[in-house]
């Protein structure tokens, strides 16, 4: 029997006390976790998403419930850059735990302008990497659009990697015909990690007024309804790229962590499952440190990519 | 503002006050005390994960004494229905106190409330609040028919006067409830201050009065939620914002939960 198992992972050269980290925009700034639990125990926090400006976002009603699941069309609100460095970056610095810049831009400038604005202040900012949004199914410019074609997908990633040294993570949208092409132009391009997936868009009708559910027509969904997608999507690109995966989509349990961790995923990110139980990560981390004893697994690393076929 | 908690509150006793209206009672001394009228607690309705989302329900009444809440809510769908099958004895998981509260200003004399259908909900509290700081206080229900006009008695014993407005007439006045806000407005009943929760139309319909009475008015909004705790940015509602010169924009996405659920009427941007 082992006391005590190695939960570490690598992503991206990253080092993470353990692989649950949590998906941009349902986690805040962190700080609004902070009353539920102790920031020091995640693998890592990716925050909010955030463009260099601040952004508005979509008209409410943003949010609807769907069968084992949500539509959301937040739209991408966000404070901007100089807000996030100056406002809610200081209060992560005393935790432990390594905070991921999810960005986003309307232009290839603007990522560009993002990720070498964040990588200059990244050593005293405490920033530990970047999660480069070319997904997001709910504005109207940039997000979704670049991350479903391979060639865009290549130019800007290639564009950030020059730009930062910062490592770079590529979240991916599964809205596409073939998401192995994207996964190897990100790869191509200087990736370090991928990330997937983003949510699946969708929609949402009111049959008495005969309204869209959501103020912007199509909303991305996520929650436990996704996560079959999500892990044949982890599961096809774990086979075709070589660097690390972290595995997306409606994990609400030990159990689908660890579905993903098989398939593929060095690590993980939960995210609709924060706003039922905003415990829900320390859990997981619990959880997984308990299986591991009891299954006398040295090392989580065993597990990642070990699907029998 | 204190600090949201997650907790499991015991389900103390319920009942159904009106058709699909329950009244449930909770032994929640973790936050009893510092909850103030106008918040809320976000409740796991179900034991499992269908459905997903918590729902956001209002907190009728704060016994401090006891160190109980109650909450009132309407059946609309999956979740109010499961959070109306629970029985007594369960725990309920729920965030909470969420929210600003209404703000009761320390020089009013006056206070009208006025509620709409089940948007009387946060306003019991509310009114209890307004007279132990002995506020002379009208409260104003409207619903649609007598069997769903809920717990008047409940305002009339605190103290306050109660007149009740129904859309068929089946009880008191027969028409809107803005009717009789406008009403004692003319009749030359002028409020210090106007706290309303209820319907959107009716609350812009109250607001316009207010600011034509030049009353302060605070409304209790609602929009759909996820997280509760002001994370997901889901449950906004368009905001005008105060004067900054750098700012541009005139207005912005305030947060329901966090932010809200009180907003000044004269800030909320009501046509949209």
């Amino acid at each position: 029997m082992i006391d005590k198992p190695n939960l570490e992972v690598e992503i991206a050269g990253i080092k993470l006390k353990n692989p649950v980290m949590t998906a941009s925009g349902t986690f805040g700034y962190g700080e609004e976790f902070s009353a539920f639990i102790d920031l020091d125990k995640l693998g890592a926090m990716v925050l909010k998403g955030i463009y260099l400006k601040p952004k508005m976002g979509n008209p409410p009603p943003r949010v609807i419930e769907t069968p084992s699941g949500m539509l959301n069309a937040i739209g991408l609100q966000n404070v901007g850059v100089e807000v996030l460095i100056k406002e809610k970056l200081p209060y992560l610095k005393k935790f432990n735990t390594p905070v991921i810049i999810n960005i986003s831009g309307d232009t290839i400038e603007e990522y560009v302008e993002l990720a070498r604005r964040l990588g200059e202040v990244s050593k005293e900012m405490g920033v530990a990497g970047l999660e480069v949004n070319i997904s997001c199914p709910n504005v109207k410019k940039g997000g979704m659009v670049w991350g479903t074609d391979a060639k865009v997908t290549y130019r800007i990633v290639n564009s950030i990697r020059k730009a930062t040294s910062l490592p770079l993570i590529v979240k991916l949208t599964p809205n596409v015909t073939d998401i192995n092409i994207i996964a190897q132009a990100a790869e191509e391009a200087g990736a370090d990690a991928l990330s997937l997936i983003n949510t699946l868009v969708g929609m949402a009708v009111d049959i008495d007024s005969r309204k869209p559910k959501l103020a912007n027509v199509s909303g991305g969904l996520s929650g436990p309804a996704v996560k079959p997608v999500a892990l044949w999507l982890v599961w096809q690109v774990f086979q075709t790229v070589k660097i690390p995966i972290i595995g997306i989509g409606g994990i609400i349990k030990i159990e689908d962590a660890l579905e993903f961790i098989i398939a593929g995923a060095q690590a993980i990110e939960i995210g609709t499952a924060n706003f039922v139980n905003p415990n829900v990560t320390i859990e997981i981390i619990e959880e997984i440190e308990k299986y591991l004893i009891e299954k006398n697994i040295k090392d989580i690393n065993e597990l990642v990519g070990s699907m029998k076929i | 503002m204190s600090a949201i908690l997650n907790i499991k509150v015991k389900i103390l006793s319920k009942k159904e006050v009106a058709p699909n209206i329950h009244l449930i009672r909770l032994d929640a001394p973790a936050i009893a005390q510092d909850t103030l009228p106008g918040q809320f607690i976000h409740i796991r309705c179900s034991q499992n994960y269908h459905p997903l989302l918590r729902r956001p329900i209002s907190i009728y009444r704060i016994d401090k004494e006891k160190g109980e809440i109650y909450i009132l809510f309407q059946v609309v769908g999956e979740g109010t229905k499961l959070l109306s099958q629970r029985a007594v004895g369960d725990n309920l998981d729920i965030l909470g106190p969420i929210g600003n509260g209404f703000n009761i200003y320390p020089k009013s004399k006056k206070i009208m409330i006025v509620g709409g259908g089940i948007g009387v909900a946060p306003l019991l509290a509310l009114c209890e609040e307004s007279i132990r700081q002995e506020k002379e206080v009208r409260v104003l229900i409207g619903a649609l028919k007598k069997e769903l006009v809920i717990e008047e008695e409940n305002f009339r014993n605190l103290g306050a006067k109660v007149d009740v407005a129904t859309d068929d007439g089946s009880y008191q006045y027969k028409g809107l409830v803005t009717d009789l806000l406008e009403r004692a407005v003319k009749g030359g009943w002028l409020a210090d201050q106007i706290f309303a929760c209820g319907p959107k139309p009716m609350l812009k319909k109250i607001n316009e009065i207010a600011l034509q009475a030049n009353i302060n008015c605070q409304v209790s909004l609602e929009e759909r939620m996820a997280c509760g705790i002001g994370a997901c940015l889901g449950c906004v509602c368009k905001i005008k914002t105060k004067d900054k010169k750098e700012d541009k924009v005139k207005y912005e996405y305030k947060r329901v939960c966090v932010d809200g659920p009180i907003f000044e009427g004269s800030e909320v941007v009501w046509d949209d």
